[in-house]
């Protein structure tokens, strides 16, 4: 129902063939929008159970190990979701670039991956002083608080996207 | 203890915010299910599209933007594409927006006499 009108490159990208049969074709979106849930799902899923991790549940489980198993999922899930995102957002991509909740949610993206960045730069250098039975320092805390916060966030806005 | 105490406190936030979530999850509260409309004209536009299809309906005195259903359900229940297209007469029952004067959200649609339930 939104007209195709803004900037051309995202009017090129909503008029695109690829945009129409996203539009059209019957079981395309629906499709594509399971891939960006299961994507989602182990993407966030593995970062909680790590960030719980953090704020100190399970102190038994090396943390060095849990980064391991679960961070290289939650990379790996990038696979699925960026490209089913993004190919959501080529659909109506005049549409999105103008939804505030969208506008946030690529925020708290980036907020998100800021801190996972941060923290693999600073606190989890150190991980072999705090690996297990200790509590973790409170920048790495900290750091699994936000990744909770950001990512909840990031889902919040991307149901409530299609709300506002 | 202030360990349980601690993450009892992050659990709640997760749920707040998820409740947050859920709570806008009805969806259509922006059509006013209190006034139920019946309007009859002819389409002028469709899109068959994701996430909801779409027309325009001229009636007399007013032309609408009538939003429908996802088309893999509109096809489902026998209202496939070629059904919508321009010139068709059309009756649609459903709710106006609440802050949108030309637009609506259908809960059926009547084309050449068939009745298609849209939820």
């Amino acid at each position: 129902m939104h007209p195709a009108t803004g900037p051309a490159w995202l009017v090129w990208l909503e008029t695109s063939g690829f945009a129409v049969a996203m539009r059209q074709w019957l079981w395309l979106y629906p499709i594509v929008e399971i891939v960006h849930i299961v994507g989602f799902v182990v993407l966030v899923g593995a970062a909680f159970m790590f960030d719980l991790r953090l704020l100190g549940l399970n102190r038994g489980l090396p943390v060095s190990a849990m980064a391991e198993h679960l961070l290289r999922w939650s990379r790996w899930s990038l696979v699925l979701v960026v490209p089913s995102g993004a190919a959501m957002f080529v659909a109506h991509a005049t549409e999105m670039a103008a939804n505030p909740a969208f506008q946030l949610k690529l925020a708290l993206i980036a907020a998100a991956f800021l801190n996972a960045g941060i923290f693999h730069r600073f606190p989890f250098r150190a991980v072999g002083d705090w690996d297990t039975e200790i509590a973790a320092p409170m920048p790495a805390r900290l750091a699994g608080a936000l990744s909770l916060t950001l990512w909840t966030g990031v889902i919040a806005c991307g149901r409530l996207l299609a709300y506002v | 203890m202030r360990g349980i105490v601690r993450h009892a406190i992050v659990v709640a936030a997760l749920l707040a915010l998820g409740a947050g979530a859920a709570s806008a999850h009805h969806g259509w509260s922006g059509y006013d299910s209190g006034k139920e409309l019946t309007v009859t004209g002819t389409i002028t536009d469709s899109g068959y599209e994701h996430p909801h299809g779409h027309i325009r309906l001229e009636a007399p005195g007013k032309t609408w933007s009538v939003v429908l259903a996802p088309p893999s359900r509109m096809e489902n229940r026998g209202l496939p594409r070629a059904m919508l297209k321009p010139g068709t007469r059309a009756t649609v029952v459903g709710y106006p927006h609440r802050t949108e004067p030309e637009e609506m959200r259908a809960e059926r649609i009547t084309i050449a006499g068939k009745t298609t339930e849209l939820r």
